[in-house]
């Protein structure tokens, strides 16, 4: 039974689309824009909070990775070593400083800044006081200034193991390190864009001082990353950094005031409480302070879905202001082709057509126009992200991979059955309510 | 010896008393008052009167296309006075053909497509292969299966008239009401078409013909004159 009645709808709507192309097309040309706006509003939310998201990833680690901060004192660095050694699951970051050049100048961004801000700061080099978390505080003599040369200082980022599955870092040139094959003497580096850049810039010689090392080394570059810091950074495998740095060095009080020494970050995949606990155990035991030892789990997108909520919200609003205007269109059309066709409808209900059948014809109508409309606006969008990133994809590296988002697709579909409803109720009312005996008196 | 007994049919349309009102702006103003008519299987009618004798309201209480303020109205023996809409519909798309003055055929649907409106109407649904044999057979039955193809703006009024009846007679219905179906029509195309409807009373179909032709009236089996809202 219903479906006699939906298929007669059916038929009888088709016959109407097909009856009227011209009106139907330009009822579709106005509701299309406003799906497209609602399509488009979507699909750029969707994209710029993935963007964001992986732009935030690759500083604070996917979410749901559990995250650590362990100071690098009281053999901190050895015992994690230790722990995470030939695990998969989790990963130790011990950052620390170098220079890359001449030895014994003084490097173009002192204090590993980014190279835009190079030279120029003042040359105040003053007396310096540092305070410690009692009160003791104690003087920093000023450093006796060394001759400029052709020098820049990096953050150096020795690693346990691979990180990118915790950081999607973004390969830009070469390769990434090579954790299964055995150690090499010569340190392998990978740089980051900005210190790619400053070697590119500054055509340093290739030998690198570590905080903490007995030697100079001379390393081997593999590659370049994006790995999402402004500062010029390179990452290496610890236990190739172990060959010039015999124990890891602990960082002094001063050190860490400074920012300076060595600091610990640990990247753990979701559910590894056994080897937090496991941490933690040997950390306390080794005698660092369990309040500095913390582990936090990374929640970066329902904090930025709180952030792009409002403004989702605002641009979905004058999205459907635009949807409105289609659907002011789609409801003017309807109702004066209802008022053209008094008579097929007085005379389908005097063949035995039911008030809600013929209803939900003028609906159906309506609805598979929406529906139509949807389906063009979603394919334009679609095609639409596909040429902006083919022609500006190279420009954002953080739309590399990116595809047309489902639920913009979902949206207007919604957009389309929502416009075919509004746009379609009050003519399928109208249309109810002509009485039959229309045919008798025409 | 018993008597053979004797099977009392009950009458296709039977009216007791029909009135109704017509309630406008102005004073009510009473267009039927008191009808009362009886239609057997087969039998066909004509309904003669002025304009305004309430010739074509009749026939539209007939077709449940409004209801009678007073009086009863029996199908088969059922009263259906205070039939429910939907039932209504039911009951039009099952028990009758509807011919009117004006063919009123869709033009942007062939003539098949046009016959076919009656059988898409949300009354049950047959297979598309069953609707194409049953318009193609109604349509022989007017004498225009040649047609079926043609849009109505590449048919004479006659064929556009026997299309439309056609569309009537599709879902084999019990009463054929046509009003004014020659109306529009020259009297030799006229006669052709009246001649097609009576054919219809011949498979037992009933007919009430609205009509202000005198001569076409004649050939029906009764005649009936409306004045003033009565049947004189």
């Amino acid at each position: 039974m219903f479906s006699g009645k939906l298929r007669s709808a059916l038929v009888i709507g088709g016959q109407g689309i097909r009856a009227r192309k011209l009106r139907t097309f330009l009822s579709m040309v106005s509701l299309f824009l406003g799906v497209l706006a609602v399509v488009t509003v979507q699909a750029g939310a969707e994209i710029a909070e993935r963007a964001m998201l992986t732009d935030v990833e690759l500083q604070a680690g996917k979410d749901g990775t559990v995250t650590g901060y362990i100071p690098g004192e009281k053999g901190a660095p050895g015992i994690v070593e230790a722990t995470l050694k030939g695990r998969a699951d989790a990963v130790a970051m011990i950052s620390s400083k170098a220079i890359i050049g001449e030895p014994g100048l003084r490097p173009i961004n002192e204090g590993g800044m980014p190279f835009e801000y190079a030279n120029r700061g003042g040359d105040y080099q003053g007396p310096m006081v540092y305070c410690d978390a009692g009160g003791v505080c104690q003087e920093q003599k000023p450093q006796e200034k060394k001759p400029d040369g052709q020098a820049i200082e990096v953050s150096m980022v020795a690693l346990t193991g691979d990180i990118r599955p915790f950081k999607p870092f973004r390969p830009v040139s070469g390769t990434w390190l090579d954790f299964a094959s055995a150690p090499s003497l010569a340190p392998r580096i990978v740089l980051n864009e900005e210190a790619a850049k400053g070697l590119r810039q500054y055509r340093v010689p290739g030998e690198m001082m570590i905080d903490g090392a007995t030697h100079h080394v001379t390393p081997q570059i593999v590659g370049v990353v994006e790995d999402g810091y402004p500062q010029p950074r390179v990452y290496l495998r610890l236990d190739e950094l172990r060959t010039w740095m015999p124990a890891a060095a602990a960082s002094s009080e001063l050190d860490r005031f400074r920012g300076g020494g060595t600091g610990l970050e640990v990247y753990l995949q979701p559910g590894s409480h056994d080897l937090q606990q496991l941490l933690k155990a040997k950390l306390i035991g080794a005698g660092v302070d369990q309040k500095q030892v913390e582990f936090r789990v990374v929640n970066s997108k329902e904090r930025m879905e709180s952030e792009l909520k409002i403004m989702r919200l605002i641009f979905l609003g004058m999205a459907f202001l635009v949807l409105l205007i289609g659907v002011a269109g789609i409801l003017n059309v309807g109702l004066a082709t209802v008022g053209e066709r008094v008579e097929e409808f007085a005379l389908r209900r005097a063949v035995g057509m039911s008030r809600m059948l013929l209803a939900g014809i003028v609906l159906a109508e309506t609805l598979l126009t929406g529906l139509l409309t949807a389906a063009l606006a979603i394919g334009a969008g679609a095609a639409g992200l596909q040429i902006a990133l083919t022609l500006f994809g190279h420009r954002f590296p953080s739309l590399q991979g990116t595809t047309f988002p489902w639920e913009a697709g979902v949206a207007g579909v919604i957009a389309g059955l929502v416009a075919g409803v509004l746009g379609g109720l009050i003519p399928a009312i109208r249309a109810a309510r002509i009485p039959i005996a229309t045919v008798m008196r025409a | 010896m018993t008597a053979p007994a004797i099977q009392v049919q009950a009458p296709l349309i039977q009216l007791n008393g029909i009135t109704k009102v017509l309630k406008g702006q102005e004073e009510p103003r009473t267009i039927l008052s008191g009808v009362d008519l009886t239609v057997h299987p087969g039998q066909s009618v004509a309904i003669l009167g002025r304009s305004g004798s309430g010739k074509s309201t009749l026939l539209s209480l007939i077709g449940l296309f409004d209801r009678a303020d007073e009086g009863q109205y029996f199908l088969h023996g059922n009263d259906i006075t205070k039939l429910p809409e939907r039932k209504a519909a039911a009951l039009r798309s099952a028990e009758f053909g509807f011919v009117f003055q004006r063919f009123f055929l869709l033009k942007h649907l062939t003539a098949a497509q046009n016959v076919a409106m009656a059988l898409v109407n949300g009354q049950g649904w047959s297979s598309r292969r069953k609707r194409k044999q049953q318009v193609m057979e109604a349509l022989e039955q007017v004498g225009i299966a040649h047609l079926a193809k043609s849009k109505p703006a590449r048919l004479s009024g006659g064929e556009q008239q026997r299309v439309a009846i056609a569309r009537a007679l599709v879902r084999q219905p019990r009463v054929i009401l046509a009003d004014e179906p020659t109306g529009a029509l020259d009297t030799e195309t006229g006669n052709l078409v009246v001649e097609v409807l009576l054919n219809t009373t011949r498979q037992g179909c009933g007919l009430v013909l609205v009509t202000h032709d005198h001569d076409h009236a004649r050939k029906m089996g009764r005649v009936l004159e409306l004045r003033d809202g009565r049947f004189n």
